[in-house]
């Protein structure tokens, strides 16, 4: 009964000039997007990479000099990209690709793309995750919004019913009909997608992205199912195939563009962050009543500078068995570290219960919920922005700590400078980045998922009971 | 004075009205009979300039009704098998909108009156037209007639749906108005009612035109009889 | 007659109660847009203040710090010394460039969160104090921020779709069509009174509510200019909803049922606003892609190593172009200056790089500029940003005065880095200020005058379409 009711909906679907023309443009919309999605992947990826050799052959050929000032010079990180990113840009435009890794500052990354970009980009990106979030679902309203008011409109349901089908065997005929429709849709994109990434990530890459990417296609799953029911249940119960129409068209703006933006004013009245000049001052305020590397006057450096002696066991810094230079700034850079940790924690726990109130709010749009999976599995939502941040200020002070240990162990030099090359360089290893696992992203995620599956649970509930109350006439 | 000069109209091919020639002089009603399809609305549409004709042309009050679109509609009124009216307003409100549109300014008594005129009682009058049975509805729009004194009525199958009383209050309304010089052309099934207040009737079939009477030539029986033959086939 | 009809669909239109419920949503949305604009611009402002106050006081601590150390009562270090003007002029008395909001910034965010309003102007390399990015949530830069002009670009057309896509469907399909038109009254005229009404339903009480709205939140729109903006700003709200309602009235005029126009209409609403602008988007990327800041970086380091390595052939050449400081060297003011050219060389040889990041934003955004007609959206977008002043034109107008204010910092300091001067405490009071002025009213108004004939010239054309189709309107059946 049921595949019989399906059947009839796809065949009716195939003939629907409507149907072609709005589902040949979102394919086409969908293909193109994932295609430029997967060529800025590659283009930046490989720029990135170029840049990350280049970056480290300057620190490995930087000459001959102080280890501080090589500490100075610094090194760059740069923000890599995950393969599924091709589906979900996230907020990758948005967040600085780089940063300086250099003595006594923890600096942010700079150089965001969407400052290169005209005042048009506002409008939205076209990007899969764009067509998935907003388009597919219209063209999903839009086949199920008729299913049973059309239907009841024309008289058809009534004779449908007289023949014995029960309404809900209707409903999932209609359901699996119009998901057929979709399907044709979403799964040769999600084939091209994933061809085109077998082919282009480089070994490992491509097999790590195998288990998110099921990930990914179970929470659009959720989504579509949840838009399906709610639409399903709209044109069960409104009174004409009009307002079934409006009333879905409304729910659609609601979720698609009201909704994200609510919610981002809602989360910032709640979570206040400082602002930058705030932030910044906060912490010049935390390092001035530290040790400063550089100004043995400070009072911290007196206690360190009696510490050290003691410790020793002599009376003048010049007796010491070290350079006490290369202890100081290391202190200092202890210090500095804590003053940032302090700060950077705060600041990133305000950014994560801002996102908390976003998942929220997924309650009354699940829009957002899909959102936050989505980027996050794409490897492109802010938490793994922070994770990269945190592994390159990790790197920063591995940095430090092998300049400064080398100048306190080997900085006595009777004349002239203290002067290493890149025996010393080469000591600090690659910067190797390791990007968080699937179990590391599911567990930030785990109240989107739960309400995203209540969404999806829920509205078929909603459907279920919507058709057991058909509206006949 | 309405008048149709070898009028037609087409649609892709299929003919609704062929080369139609009529003259309806002021004083007297013209009763269009035919079966639903013959012709007799796209006669009415036409006149209305709401289609424009294939050829031929019709005029009212020897304007041509293409080319003089908006005056000949000043002296001429129209009622509709159902006449709509605006369901949130009153019968008074509706009326005022349609005479202004029409160009008249009344004031509310004389709106009461022509409504009155027209057989709708006052205190009916105040209500909401989306309580208005079909006859009391008619009747707003032969207010309409009334206060644009409209030298010319279109009606559509005026009286279908009808209880005999208030057929027999629309027929006595009509040779009123016939009597006051209108010419009026009435498109009906009615051979009853076309024989009774009809100064002549026509009998349409496939768009055209297949036989002219005039009704006080004919007995009731020779109508049916008539009517019969040429629908026959 | 034209006031008739208007009276008439007031009087029919009241009692719908669809109408009061989009007002109430207008309402509400008109509101909470001007809330959160008006609160950016507080945050703004309130941060200028923290800035400025911030730089009083370290200015303030220079001169008593000089004074200080002039009597001898601290010794600081040559990278301390608040009478040295190379670490003044680097980091001790570092001014701020400002910009504050504009009067009407309240009612558009625009791109204004994403561009740094202040800089730290110092004698350091632009590139060091240029990245001065405000502190948000890269989500919420992501999404957008429910301002007026979302209200404007997104949700108006479609409150005037929902009230105007049965604009002649609705009295067809009710029969009302035939009994008004069998009066002497044209098909155009009657479309036109019916949008009048709606037209000045929504734009009156709405453009009050803004209004109101953007008083209340502590605009001062009586400021430079404020009411000239406002005019142009209503202009194009009022433009871009008559585009809206000129489409409606040709989908109307096709003559078709009631859920065809809401579906044709939405169709055109997706067009517009979502799927053309991003497409667009793409487009113009794809044509004048901009380089990749990674080359930039790669460009400035490999620049900072060639200048390190060439060392006093650099300063050499450093006093051949500024000869006028060549007199009054010392080896002190020799380590200075070194710096100082090792500085200027660098710039040079980004200068190109940078150069070529300008130059292809300049032609995606004429690429835009050509291209925006196929889209009111666009059009409205760019005009709504820069009248309320949060475009990036008045960023890169910005830009300009901070580089001139940088130049000019860094020429008071060269000199006196270069003779190894001293400062004196009355010196602090000779700095250079950072005056902010606006862009000349006659640029930013001729922008968006382009932007209002574009609007118009659509609005004529939708609507040279609608008067045509309403001649072969199929009143019958």
């Amino acid at each position: 009964m049921i595949s019989t009711v399906a059947r009839k909906e796809m065949k009716e679907m195939i003939r629907d000039g409507r149907f072609r023309w709005a589902g040949g443009i979102v394919l086409a919309l969908l293909a193109g997007s994932l295609a430029m999605g997967w060529q800025h992947y590659r283009e930046v990826n490989a720029q990135h990479e170029l840049a990350r050799r280049a970056t480290r052959e300057q620190w490995l050929h930087q000459g001959v000099k102080n280890p501080h000032s090589a500490a100075h010079y610094g090194v760059y990180a740069f923000k890599p990209k995950m393969p599924l990113s091709l589906v979900d840009q996230g907020v990758d435009p948005w967040v600085g690709v780089t940063a300086f890794l250099e003595a006594h500052k923890q600096n942010e990354f700079k150089y965001r793309p969407a400052q290169d970009s005209t005042a048009i980009q506002r409008f939205g990106e076209l990007t899969g995750a764009a067509v998935l979030q907003l388009l597919i679902p219209l063209v999903i309203i839009l086949l199920a919004f008729p299913a049973f008011a059309e239907e009841r409109e024309r008289g058809t349901l009534r004779q449908v019913l007289s023949l014995g089908v029960k309404p809900s065997q209707l409903g999932w005929g209609k359901a699996l009909g119009i998901g057929w429709g979709v399907g044709l849709l979403v799964l040769p994109a999600t084939l091209l997608g994933t061809l085109a990434l077998a082919l282009s990530a480089e070994n490992g890459a491509f097999q790590s992205s195998l288990p998110r990417m099921a990930v990914m296609f179970v929470s659009y799953l959720l989504y579509f199912t949840a838009i399906l029911a709610i639409s399903l249940a709209v044109s069960a119960r409104a009174r004409s195939s009009r307002l079934a129409l409006v009333g879905l068209i409304g729910f659609w703006i609601f979720n698609g563009l009201i909704a994200p933006r609510l919610a981002a004013d809602l989360a910032k009245t709640v979570y206040r962050t400082p602002s930058a000049f705030e932030f910044a001052r906060n912490i010049e305020m935390g390092l001035k009543n530290g040790v400063d590397g550089h100004d043995p006057a400070d009072r911290r450096a007196e206690e360190l500078r009696d510490a050290v002696l003691k410790k020793y066991n002599v009376t003048k810094v010049s007796d010491l068995p070290v350079a006490f230079q290369g202890i100081s700034l290391q202190a200092g850079e202890e210090h500095g570290n804590q003053v940032f940790d302090h700060y950077y924690s705060q600041l990133w726990d305000t950014f994560r219960q801002q996102e908390r109130v976003h998942q929220i709010a997924s309650l009354a749009a699940p829009m957002l919920a899909v959102r936050s999976l989505s980027m996050a599995l794409a490897g492109t939502d802010f938490a793994q922005h922070a994770h990269f941040a945190r592994a390159s200020e990790e790197y920063r002070r591995v940095i430090q700590r092998v300049m400064n240990t080398d100048i306190a162990n080997n900085g006595k030099v009777a004349d002239g400078p203290y002067l290493r090359d890149a025996d010393l360089w080469k000591q600090v290893p690659d910067f190797d980045y390791r990007a968080p696992d699937l179990a590391w992203v599911l567990s930030r995620q785990s109240l989107s998922l739960a309400l995203l599956t209540a969404w999806a649970a829920g509205s078929i509930l909603l459907a279920w009971r919507a058709t057991q109350r058909l509206r006949v006439d | 004075m309405l008048e149709a000069i070898n009028l037609s109209k087409s649609y892709n091919g299929t003919v609704a009205l062929d080369a139609l020639n009529l003259k309806i002089e002021p004083g007297e009603i013209f009763c269009l009979l035919g079966a639903n399809g013959a012709g007799k609305t796209t006669t009415i549409n036409l006149f209305l300039n709401f289609i424009p004709p294939s050829s031929g042309t019709a005029k009212i009050n020897q304007l041509d009704v293409v080319q003089h679109s908006l005056e000949t509609k000043k002296f001429l009124a129209y009622i509709p098998e159902q006449v709509m009216l605006y369901r949130n307003l009153t019968g008074i409100e509706n009326l005022e909108y349609f005479t202004s549109l029409a160009g008249e300014r009344y004031t509310r008594d004389q709106l009461s009156g022509f409504l009155k005129e027209a057989g709708l009682p006052a205190d009916a009058a105040e209500k909401r037209v989306g309580a208005y049975s079909k006859g009391m509805r008619q009747k707003v729009g032969i207010a309409i007639a009334i206060a644009k004194k409209a030298k010319a009525l279109l009606l559509d199958e005026p009286t279908s749906g009808l209880d005999p009383k208030a057929a027999n209050e629309f027929s006595e309304l009509m040779k009123k108005m016939r009597d006051s010089g209108s010419a009026i052309l009435v498109a009906t099934h009615d051979l009853f009612r076309a024989k009774e207040s009809g100064t002549r009737v026509g009998i349409m079939k496939h768009g055209r035109m297949v036989a002219t009477l005039r009704t006080d030539e004919i007995g009731h029986a020779d109508l049916e009889r008539i009517y019969l033959e040429h629908m026959h086939d | 007659m034209l006031t008739q009809i208007v009276k008439h669909e007031w009087r029919n239109l009241r009692a719908d109660r669809t109408l009061w419920a989009v007002a109430a949503l207008l309402a509400v949305t008109i509101g909470f847009g001007i809330r959160n604009g008006s609160e950016w611009v507080r945050f703004q402002n309130d941060t200028l203040k923290a800035v400025a106050a911030e730089e009083r006081e370290r200015l303030a601590a220079v001169n008593s710090g000089i004074i200080d150390a002039q009597a001898g009562r601290t010794k600081p270090t040559s990278f301390t010394d608040p009478r040295s003007p190379s670490v003044v002029g680097r980091t001790l008395g570092a001014r701020y460039a400002s910009m504050p909001p504009a009067p009407l910034a309240a009612l558009a965010i625009g791109q204004s969160d994403l561009y740094p309003y202040y800089f730290k102007v110092s004698t350091s390399t632009r590139q060091t104090f240029l990245n001065n990015d405000e502190i948000e949530h890269p989500v919420h830069l992501m999404s957008g921020r429910f301002d007026l002009a979302f209200v404007i670009l997104y949700l108006y057309p479609l409150i005037i779709l929902a009230l105007s896509y049965n604009l002649l469907s609705a009295e067809k399909e009710a029969g009302t069509l035939a009994m008004t038109l069998s009066q002497p009254v044209g098909l155009p005229k009657l479309v036109l009174g019916k949008i009048a009404l709606r037209f000045v339903f929504i734009l009156l009480p709405g453009g009050v509510l803004s209004l109101a709205g953007a008083i209340g939140g502590g605009t001062n729109i009586a400021a430079d200019g404020g009411g000239s903006r406002l005019l142009l700003w209503f202009g194009v709200v009022a433009l871009y909803g008559a585009f809206w309602y000129a489409l409606a009235a040709a989908v109307n005029a096709f003559g078709r049922g009631s859920s065809s126009n809401a579906i044709a209409l939405a169709a055109f609403w997706l067009a517009f606003v979502l799927v053309i602008p991003s497409l667009l988007n793409v487009g113009v990327k794809y044509v004048h892609p901009v380089p990749s800041r990674v080359e930039l970086i790669q460009a400035m380091r490999e620049a900072s190593r060639e200048a390190a390595a060439q060392g006093s052939r650099l300063l050499a050449s450093y006093y051949e172009d500024h000869p006028e400081l060549a007199g009054d060297r010392t080896d002190a003011a020799d380590f200075a200056a070194l710096a100082l050219a090792n500085q200027e060389q660098v710039e040079k040889r980004i200068r190109p790089v940078l150069d070529r990041f300008d130059q292809q934003l300049d032609l995606q955004q004429r690429l835009v500029d050509r291209y925006r007609f196929l889209s009111p959206a666009v059009v409205a977008q760019a005009a709504l940003f820069d009248i309320a002043g949060t475009s990036e034109h008045r960023y890169k107008h910005f830009l300009g005065l901070a580089d001139r204010f940088h130049r000019d910092w860094r020429a008071h300091f060269y000199r006196q880095i270069v003779r190894n001067a001293s400062l004196a405490p009355q010196d602090v009071d000779r700095f250079p200020e950072f005056h902010f002025e606006e862009e000349p009213w006659r640029a930013v108004a001729g922008r968006s005058e382009v932007g209002l004939v574009v609007l118009l010239f659509a609005v004529m054309v939708v609507g040279a379409v609608a008067a045509w189709l309403l001649r072969r309107y199929p009143v019958a059946a």
